[in-house]
């Protein structure tokens, strides 16, 4: 190449390198949504629009079917266990829990690799009566060793510490039901936050022997949240596993019916958690141990592990909001509604 | 070359130097086979997480609503599923798909009531469970070009740009009077100015360049910049000073080249600011621009050191002045309505080369003009003064 050649092939190749890095490579234009998240249409017409009330929330669905496990159903879904009559007459309750590992669709898109018990987040509600005989078979089916700890009264050997079962063990729990209450149980194996975290938690629900008042709904809410990254942070927040659930599925309920909800929280790495239900008031019952309401409020705060029975009744109909008021987990998954109807 | 004429023997030995140059091509492709089909050697390759990762290019701030221009640089698509703005899940649109490939863009706009001058927090959430953060310091509305925006952006090129430049050659009077040893310490002032301004711009290009995903090698962006204006640069001086040799012409050159070079150092620079404008930083304070008047001032006083003993035409002084100071308008331009930061780390990249090849330009000169009566000391502050001068001045910016 002679001089002048080069001043010119210098810059073209400069100008060509531009251009290039300029335009990047464009994606080939992909209208396939797969049903995740809100479609164009709704965001596009949204941007600037005055209709678009900010609220927070998915506007797409998770895949229940897929996940195994509807947030609708576990509201009301108790395991009684295999009911038996011992020699001194006492009721004798046997359950299984099976720890395994489980890809699941936590919000609209996203999957995680969720620790269950029995496939399932927040885990089996267990249920029985103050002074059964409880019966709890754990196998372990996942590659990690895990326990189930009772947040019960029961003796040392039973208390899911000490005996961590490894991958394809088993052990047997067994222990009376007391005190009355609704309890948490989780894993018990270090490093402990990952354990729960990752969903290895649910409820136990004993019922004191001459029982409650008989109530029209009972549900069972476990408040949680979701670091999809690992980094001891949640990004997520929800009550039952699935942020914003029941704000795109309210729970329908009905006037003057007797709610009762058993609320736990398994809220890991933030400090504490709340329930806060909308234009009305209930009776607070902490941990369930008496028959007395402790409160009458509309707003109560939990610790890790604490949990409470609320009761309330609705007189109008319509939409009614409960969620934490740490707006950030309200605004980050742990919002619902309750639909009254008539 | 001589192509006429080929005898057979000649075409089966160009046959061979082609077998040579293709033989280890060829075995190239049997070991790359070779290791794809026993699974890499056995060695399992599959990372136990996706590797993803996710540059934000631009954020755009427009009424009611936010928009990240997003590239994915990791080795697989992704797919964003979820977007939170300050601790609260938004819904979202993605351009053209929320499934980006490797090397991909997309536009993720999100309808959000932001407030002017509050901070922002935005993460977007991908399938895969994987989190990306991207931070608002200052939310203003982004200029968009044409009307207002388009005219201020031009304004405050011009401010930075091309005014200083102008202001610093009204000097030229004053700086014919002095004598050779004040002239060559002149030059050596601006010999400081230039390898102040380059070592400032490479650390702008790198602050730019660590923030590309690691497919772009940012630092090697850096270097082609630098090293291929330089080249160029000297490559274009000397095309020319072989056909007219005079001391006259040669200094005009080299104004010429030093507002070349300071040219596109402004580029940069507008660059740089318009970036900074549009996603609301510079908003944090005017004082800035005001800075880069009195910093740029000494630019001009670069471009008439060479030629101070000689009688520019008026024209000519318009010409360079106009060369050094008006790419910043442009920079401002790039960098306020299209910039995307391998853009800013090329642009600064060259900036640097440009006055890194120009800072040596008139070094040669000055060892030249050492030849008659050496006077290293007054190079020496004269070159110090240059940067320090630099320095202070840059007090103000920085």
């Amino acid at each position: 190449m002679n001089g002048k050649m080069k001043t010119i092939a210098y810059p073209a190749f400069f100008c060509s390198f531009l251009i290039l890095l300029s335009c990047g490579v464009e994606p080939k234009q992909e209208h396939a949504e797969s049903g995740m998240g809100q479609t164009m249409s709704h965001t596009v017409a949204v941007a600037g629009s005055a209709e678009m009330a900010f609220m927070p929330g998915f506007r797409g669905e998770v895949d229940t079917v897929a996940n195994g496990f509807d947030p609708m159903s576990i509201l009301t879904d108790f395991d009684y266990g295999r009911v038996s009559t011992l020699p001194d007459g006492r009721t004798l309750r046997e359950y299984e829990l099976r720890a395994e590992i489980k890809q699941l669709e936590v919000a609209p898109g996203i999957m995680y690799e969720a620790w269950t018990y029995n496939g399932r987040v927040p885990a089996p509600t267990l249920r029985a009566t103050e002074g059964d005989r409880l019966l709890i078979r754990f196998v372990n089916a996942s590659p990690h060793p895990h326990t189930v700890h009772f947040h019960t009264i029961h003796p040392a050997g039973m208390d899911g510490v000490f005996e961590p079962v490894p991958p394809g063990g088993s052990f047997t729990y067994e222990f009376d039901a007391v005190p009355f209450g609704v309890h948490p149980y989780h894993c018990h194996v270090m490093p402990l936050a990952s354990h729960i975290s990752r969903g290895l938690y649910g409820a136990i629900i004993i019922d004191p022997k001459q029982g409650r008042p008989k109530a029209d709904h009972e549900f069972v809410m476990v408040m949680s949240g979701l670091d999809l990254d690992f980094d001891e942070a949640n990004d997520l927040y929800a009550v039952n596993f699935i942020p914003f659930y029941y704000d795109r599925h309210p729970i329908k309920i009905k006037t003057n019916a007797l709610v009762r909800i058993y609320l736990v929280n398994m809220l890991e790495f933030d400090q504490s958690n709340s329930f806060h239900l909308h234009a009305n008031f209930f009776n607070y019952y902490p941990t369930g141990t008496f028959l007395v309401a402790g409160e009458y409020t509309d707003t109560i705060a939990q610790m890790q592990a604490q949990r409470g029975i609320l009761e309330f009744t609705y007189t109008y109909p319509g939409l009614y909001m409960f969620h934490a008021h740490k707006t950030e987990f309200a605004e980050l998954g742990w919002t619902g509604l309750f639909e009254v109807e008539e | 070359m001589h192509t006429a004429g080929i005898k057979p023997e000649e075409t089966a030995g160009r046959l061979r130097t082609l077998a040579y140059f293709l033989f280890p091509v060829v075995l190239l492709a049997a070991v790359i086979a070779l290791f794809l089909a026993t699974d890499g050697a056995g060695l399992n390759v599959e990372p136990a997480a996706p590797i993803e990762n996710l540059v934000f290019e631009r954020i755009v701030l427009i009424n009611g609503a936010i928009e990240l221009h997003i590239r994915n640089t990791s080795p697989e698509t992704i797919e964003i599923a979820q977007a939170a703005v300050k601790d609260m899940i938004v819904g979202f649109s993605a351009l053209p798909a929320r499934r980006v490939p490797r090397l991909g863009k997309a536009v993720v706009t999100i309808p959000y009531p932001w407030v002017d001058a509050e901070a922002y927090e935005i993460r977007l959430i991908t399938s895969n469970a994987v989190v990306f953060a991207a931070a608002i310091e200052a939310a203003s509305e982004t200029r968009t070009f044409g009307g207002t925006g388009f005219l201020g952006f031009t304004l405050i090129g011009f401010y930075v740009g091309v005014i200083p430049v102008f202001l610093g050659m009204l000097w030229f009077p004053a700086l014919r009077k002095l004598g050779r040893r004040a002239f060559i310490w002149l030059m050596a002032l601006t010999v400081g100015l230039l390898l102040f301004l380059g070592i400032d711009a490479v650390n702008e290009a790198l602050e730019v360049a660590w923030e590309l995903g690691s497919p772009f090698q940012g630092v090697g962006l850096v270097g082609i910049g630098i090293v291929g204006t330089a080249l160029l640069l000297d490559a274009l001086g000397k095309g020319q000073s072989g056909e007219t040799g005079n001391e006259e012409g040669k200094r005009r050159r080299i104004a010429v080249m030093v507002a070349l070079g300071i040219g596109l150092h402004n580029l940069g620079e507008g660059l740089a600011i318009g970036s900074a404008y549009s996603v609301g930083e510079a908003a944090l304070g005017t004082f800035f621009v005001i800075g880069f008047i009195l910093q740029n001032i000494t630019e001009g006083l670069g471009i008439i050191a060479p030629i101070v003993k000689q009688r520019p035409t008026l024209r000519f002084l318009a010409g360079v002045g106009a060369l050094g100071g008006a790419p910043a308008i442009a920079g401002t331009w790039i960098g306020g309505f299209a910039s995307t930061p391998i853009l800013s780390t090329l642009f600064l990249a060259i900036g640097a080369g440009a006055v890194f090849e120009v800072a040596y330009e008139i070094g040669k000169l000055l060892k030249k003009g050492d030849g008659k009566e050496p006077m290293p000391l007054t190079v020496w502050s004269g070159v110090m003064a240059g940067m320090l001068l630099m320095y202070l001045t840059g007090l103000l910016i920085k």
